[in-house]
């Protein structure tokens, strides 16, 4: 890598960018001449967004005007208002337009129409926004009440009441029944209070104290620091990856399609150089983007905010967090653009790309700004949500909270960023990817080409479409209506269901049908002897480990919400009802063989087509880990498909792994189950006290066995591995090129 | 300088299942000749020299220009190289005189040695009234102007033209062959890739005759006419293009695992 061709490339790119008036338009002009307009638009807007009254229509009050013993409900005079002391804020009457329906009939002679029957249709039509019926004899009965009290006899019941009539079908009708309902409410309070005069109790005594309110942000430099603590982050990502993804379009596809993408690959430039050039390039962009947008949004929101008191400007220190988090962010979304960038055929292509990244992102984005989103251990280790939160609570000021979880965070974005700038520079790696031509879509042609072109094992699309299908199922499965789970015969119908048809079916069709060799495809050749007690053994001494995570993860990470307990509570007591056979057949012996020929047969020797040990390894073990329908087992089920992945590709054979998958479930179900303590007390000391999620083993075992299994996995790499041809051809090629005569 | 040995190309297609772009050839170019590629459009001279310029990799054979390994050492072969194509465009957004800069830098000259030989070259061209140009402003004569300029600004040992004249009118073309044979005349190994038997005619030292991944016949121009006991270039090229193409048929009839060797071992 030489840093000058790096700056020489990004050096021109930047100028490129710079002379194309769409991408300056998009990314430098829209956003300097957006919030403004946006601003003065809103003030425009603001003369029709006031508030305005409601229109209620009221009937039945006549016997209520004038009454010197009620309260007052409408406002002396025209009776076009309720009264101001019913409301918090006296002048907040002028929200509700009040009509008082005529109780004379309209013309003389004529029959009375029924009040309530009128205002329902009047509400119905939309003539008022609601109505509230007061029963004409509910003044004489309010009166009766308190004459009863005040001479100390049994109250009469009321049977009469007011009644609001509205509809939820209309926005504007729920707002006027919003604001009714508690005009109401204080009514009937202030009649009652009168009611406890007259029983000569005091008013205070229905409500002794009053509730006290202290904002302690008032006092700070924070003052409605929640809007911006949540807006800002969201704009700053939003903006960093629109900023990011224009130029990479351009830089990319847009080379491609101009044809000059092939002038520079032929220049002494190194791919590497290429990438970070242009890297370097949408960063830059990516950061511009949203920091003028920031500026702009800042200063046109101070300059508005300034004439409304009740809300605060955006913190001054806000510009320091933001533009410390942006850099990441750019990068991680530079590298996301980059790659999606090159491997589009023409611009047109690319910016088909923008839709599935911003559904992608959105969500992301938008979860951290739920109200009961917190910044813990297991939000931060969530891509871009860990960074949206991590900044919140610095505009809130929450600095120590911050710094607690800043590593995590940091951890988390910067290995997003290196995966992101790894895929980009593979992308440009790949001449089927730069050089891609567009062929027409023909789905009957496609399945010829797929059957024709059969391989004695699975290409990585079709380890792709196994792993994918099995996920499709696994959802469907989880959706569809199943009664619920009562018994362990419950239990094991539907786990035999979902091992046979989620995971065995699809993978047996596709195995057949996609591969020539389906023995080889699912290694199903016998392993060295040596590999199948030392499989058993990795097990046994891996199980402490692993339930340490398990806990690690239960109790730290993402602790599961109540309901989720209750229904693991349950499960365990189906499988502790159940005898030991059943269970062990079910949820060891059956997931042990189907899990292990989809997730290590099928799945991983499509993998290894990639040429990567490592990689193929990891795939097959996030597709095993997201089969598993909880979050936190998936995680724990990731990391043990590694290890098994592993075995597979160390022995070349499914059987270790089977094994190792059998003895570990069945270990899970042993230990969790309380006769085994009870019959062999001695097991006490190893495994420790059960616990909330099970037995937890003694951190001396744990580690010894930790010790033994790092042996056993020093063993099994030893093994002579059977290499893909695709690995085979990578390492010849960095053989080649290590030992060349290359002279810088 | 150019030794290609059993260099070969697969693609994956969708029609046509494995595609051999090219199928083990074998050639040799040397300094102070120009070698050209002559076949119909598809014969797979553009894959045979993108494999040469780095941008693509060969599934099997090796290809070394002057000394380095197209695999193994892609840097240094292209910077033994001016690689020019009708799939090589000019910047838009960029004037002649700092595209041809541009590149100049990429190879790392030195700026002062730089902008000697950019004089030169653009006097030599006839570009100097186009140095500030942007390149959505040139026409086809002045971008492939340009190119040139472009590729040679190193002055490497080797340059490579494919299909350099492809869309390009009698006058411009004239022009890009006098600079391909002057280029020729100063010592360097030229390879140039054409479907015009014209062209290979008045150019080539030695010509191969590439149809369906294969180099049909190989040699200078008096030695294919001997060869084949055919005085008529057109004529001797017709007769080997039939004769592959049939070839090619009854391979494609035979049933699978014929001659092109299928999936993977």
């Amino acid at each position: 890598m030489r840093w000058a061709n790096v700056k020489l490339i990004l050096a021109r790119e930047l100028r490129d960018q710079m002379r194309d008036r769409r991408t300056m338009f998009m990314i430098a002009v829209l956003p300097v001449l957006l919030y403004p307009l946006l601003g003065m638009s809103v003030f425009q807007m603001a003369q029709f967004m006031e508030e305005k009254p409601s229109r209620v229509l009221v009937t039945g009050v006549g016997g209520l005007i004038g009454r010197e013993d009620l309260p007052a409900l409408l406002e002396p005079g025209q009776h076009a208002r309720f009264d101001p002391r019913l409301f918090r804020e006296p002048n907040q009457n002028r929200l509700l337009e009040v009509t008082v329906l005529s109780e004379e009939p309209s013309a003389p002679g004529e029959a009375l129409a029924d009040p309530r029957r009128k205002a329902r249709s009047m509400v119905e039509q939309g003539a008022y926004d609601a109505a509230m019926v007061v029963p004409t004899e509910l003044p004489d009965r309010l009166t009766e009440y308190r004459r009863a009290i005040e001479a100390g006899e049994e109250a009469p019941s009321l049977e009469v009441r007011p009644e609001i009539i509205y509809s939820t079908a209309n926005e504007k009708s729920q707002i006027a029944f919003g604001r009714l309902y508690p005009v109401i409410e204080n009514w009937i309070k202030a009649v009652g209070e009168t009611n406890l005069k007259a029983a000569g109790v005091p008013a205070q005594a229905a409500r002794p104290v009053a509730v006290g309110t202290a904002d302690v942000a008032g006092q700070t430099k924070f003052k409605g620091a929640a809007i911006w603590s949540k807006a800002l982050p969201v704009v700053l990502l939003l903006w960093a990856m629109t900023g990011a993804f224009y130029p990479a379009i351009d830089l990319c596809a847009g080379e491609k399609e101009r044809g000059t993408l092939e002038t520079l690959l032929s220049s002494p430039a190194e791919r590497s150089e290429i990438v970070l050039g242009k890297l370097l390039t949408v960063m830059l962009f990516s950061m511009g983007t949203a920091a003028l947008n920031l500026i702009s949004m800042g200063l046109t929101g101070w300059l508005l905010l300034s004439k409304m008191p009740q809300f605060a400007s955006p913190p001054p220190e806000a510009i320091l967090w933001l533009g410390l988090a942006l850099v990441p962010v750019a990068a991680l979304y530079g590298a996301l653009c980059l790659a999606l960038a090159a491997f589009a055929k023409s611009t047109k292509e690319g910016q088909y790309y923008l839709m599935p990244l911003l559904l992608i992102t959105m969500p992301l984005v938008i979860m951290p700004m739920t109200p009961n989103a917190e910044l813990d251990l297991g939000n931060s280790l969530v891509p871009v949500t860990g960074i949206v939160l991590l900044l919140r609570k610095l505009l809130e000021g929450s600095y120590w909270e911050a710094l607690r979880y800043l590593p995590v965070v940091t951890l988390v974005t910067l290995g997003c960023c290196v995966l992101a700038i790894r895929w980009a520079v593979e992308q440009f790696n790949s001449e089927a990817v730069l050089f891609r031509e567009s062929e027409r879509l023909d789905l009957r042609l496609w399945l010829r080409q797929v059957f024709r072109d059969r391989r004695p094992t699975p290409t990585a699309s079709a380890a792709v479409v196994c792993g994918v299908s099995i996920l499709m199922l696994r959802f469907v499965m989880n959706i569809a209506p199943a009664r619920p789970l009562e018994t362990f015969r419950d239990f094991a119908v539907l786990a035999l269901i979902t091992q046979l048809a989620v995971i065995l079916a699809p993978l047996l069709i596709l195995t057949f049908s996609l591969t020539t060799n389906p023995a080889r495809t699912l290694l199903l050749r016998w392993p060295r002897p040596l590999t199948i007690p030392a499989a058993v053994l990795l097990a046994l001494a891996l199980h402490p480990a692993v339930r340490a995570l398990q806990v690690a993860v239960m109790e730290q990470l993402y602790p599961p919400n109540e309901e989720m307990i209750k229904l693991l509570v349950q499960m365990q007591e189906l499988f502790n009802a159940a005898p030991l056979w059943a269970v062990l057949g079910i949820v060891a012996a059956v997931p042990a063989i189907c899990e292990e020929l989809a997730f290590r047969g099928f799945i991983l020797s499509g993998f290894r087509h990639l040429g990567r040990k490592w990689r193929a390894i990891i795939f097959s073990a996030i597709f095993f880990g997201l089969s598993h329908a909880i979050l936190q087992q998936s995680i724990i089920a990731t990391a043990v498909g590694i290890v098994i992945g592993y075995l597979a590709v160390q022995t070349a054979s499914i059987w270790p792994g089977v094994l190792f998958h059998l003895v570990h479930n069945s270990l899970g179900v042993l230990t969790s189950r309380p006769e085994l303590v009870q019959q062999f007390p001695a097991l006490a000391r190893y495994l420790g006290a059960p616990g909330e999620n099970g037995p937890l083993y003694q951190w001396p075992s744990v580690l010894a066995c930790s010790f033994v299994a790092i042996g056993l996995l020093a063993w099994f790499s030893l093994l002579p591995v059977a290499k893909s041809d695709e690995e085979l051809q990578r390492e010849e090629i960095a053989r080649i090129r290590d030992a060349g005569p290359e002279l810088d | 300088m150019i030794h290609a040995r059993g260099l070969t190309k697969h693609y994956q297609d969708l029609q046509r299942g494995k595609f051999v772009a090219i199928d083990a050839i074998d050639f040799d170019a040397s300094p102070g000749q120009i070698y050209g590629l002559l076949g119909p459009n598809g014969a797979g001279k553009t894959t045979t020299l993108r494999i040469l310029s780095t941008v693509l990799q060969p599934t099997a054979g090796t290809a070394t220009l002057n000394g380095y390994d197209v695999v193994a050492q892609p840097s240094m072969v292209r910077r033994q190289i001016g690689f020019m194509s009708a799939n090589t465009a000019v910047y838009d957004r960029m004037t002649a005189w700092e595209m041809v800069e541009y590149f100049g830098r990429l190879h790392g000259m030195p700026e002062d040695e730089l902008a000697e030989r950019m004089e030169r070259l653009f006097a030599r061209l006839k570009m100097n009234d186009i140095r500030d140009r942007l390149g959505a402003k040139m026409s086809t004569g002045m971008k492939q102007k340009v190119s040139i300029a472009r590729a040679i600004i190193h002055d490497p040992p080797i340059v490579i033209f494919d299909e350099a004249t492809a869309g390009l009118d009698v006058l411009v073309a004239r022009a890009l062959l006098d600079t391909v044979a002057e280029l020729r005349d100063h010592g360097k190994c030229v390879v140039f890739s054409t479907h015009i038997m014209r062209e290979a005619e008045r150019l080539c030292d030695r010509i191969a005759i590439m149809h369906r991944a294969r180099i049909l016949a190989e040699g200078t121009l008096d030695q294919l006419r001997e060869q084949h006991g055919q005085v008529d270039l057109e004529e001797l090229f017709y007769q080997l293009i039939s004769r592959r193409e049939e070839q090619y048929l009854r391979e494609q009839e035979l049933p699978a695992g014929g001659p092109l060797p299928a999936g993977e071992n």
